[in-house]
């Protein structure tokens, strides 16, 4: 299974792809807004997508919304410092299937991961 | 600036550090400066703009040992050198700071504050160009992973009104 991690912090996407590898998931590509995201779906069929929120060019929420809209069903996980509970609502309306504020322990990122690519029946 | 404002943006720092960097960080007594010149800060510095309800600047300065520390400790290599991978952690460290001290703000009955993209300034000669009459407080951290400073200013409608 392939994941895409986006995020317009090259460390950030790092540390993200080492929380993978730590679910097991080590073929991983790289998007560094959300245009570069929604490109990328276009092309490859991705199992997992970990969506920063507040980017360049395009922000992570509308990138859910243009991927959404175009009929991905692929799971996206929202990584963010947007704490707010109207934010977290807003991106789960926008298709996000879940959430996770930073900072974050590296254990809780690991379990959210697992825990949607179970409900999504990975 | 009320001195309290300043009490989110060290739980933020805290909050970093126990579980991004698996370390403790403690802050030193918390002072005022005249932050117009570069005096006191160290090697990296990370800001970020705010706008909104509150309007001002986050600052977070680090000596090289603890910029390089910090992102070894996140991305768990060995490097000593100040490469643009240090710029880039420490511009999501103030993000990450910024973030978690705007919704505890938020989470405070207080309208939303808007935070602008981080900027990093590296060495140690520059000037912060900001309104004279800007009161900065400054919070000397220590921690694990090395010393650091936090300079927070901003004026909030809140202030505006008394």
């Amino acid at each position: 299974m392939k994941a895409l991690v986006v995020d317009d912090s090259a460390v950030m996407r790092r540390v993200l792809i080492g929380s993978l590898a730590s679910a097991d998931i080590t073929e991983v590509d790289q998007a560094a807004d959300g245009v570069e995201a929604v490109k990328a779906v276009e092309g490859t069929e991705y199992g997992l997508i970990l969506m920063d929120w507040n980017m360049p060019n395009m922000l992570g929420i509308d990138a859910v919304k243009a991927i959404r809209a175009a009929g991905h069903k692929v799971p996206i996980i929202m990584v963010t410092t947007e704490a707010e509970k109207s934010r977290v609502i807003d991106a789960l309306k926008a298709g996000a299937n879940n959430y996770i504020i930073k900072p974050f322990e590296p254990a809780t990122i690991v379990e959210k991961i697992q825990d949607v690519l179970a409900k999504a029946g990975g | 600036m009320r001195v309290e404002y300043i009490n989110p943006f060290i739980e933020a720092v805290y909050e970093l550090f126990s579980t991004m960097l698996a370390s403790k960080a403690t802050r030193g007594e918390v002072g005022v400066v005249d932050a117009s010149g570069s005096e006191g800060l160290y090697d990296i510095m990370g800001l970020i703009g705010l706008s909104g309800y509150a309007r001002g600047m986050v600052a977070l300065s680090f000596p090289a040992e603890t910029a390089v520390a910090i992102v070894n400790t996140l991305l768990g290599t060995d490097s000593s050198t100040m490469d643009d991978t240090v710029s880039d952690a420490i511009a999501e460290v103030v993000n990450i700071v910024a973030g978690a001290a705007k919704a505890k703000f938020r989470a405070e009955g207080r309208p939303p504050i808007d935070l602008s993209l981080p900027t990093v300034v590296r060495g140690s000669s520059f000037s912060v160009n900001y309104p004279s009459h800007s009161i900065w407080i400054e919070v000397p951290f220590n921690s694990n992973l090395g010393g650091f400073t936090m300079r927070v200013t901003f004026e909030s409608d809140e202030e505006e009104k008394e």
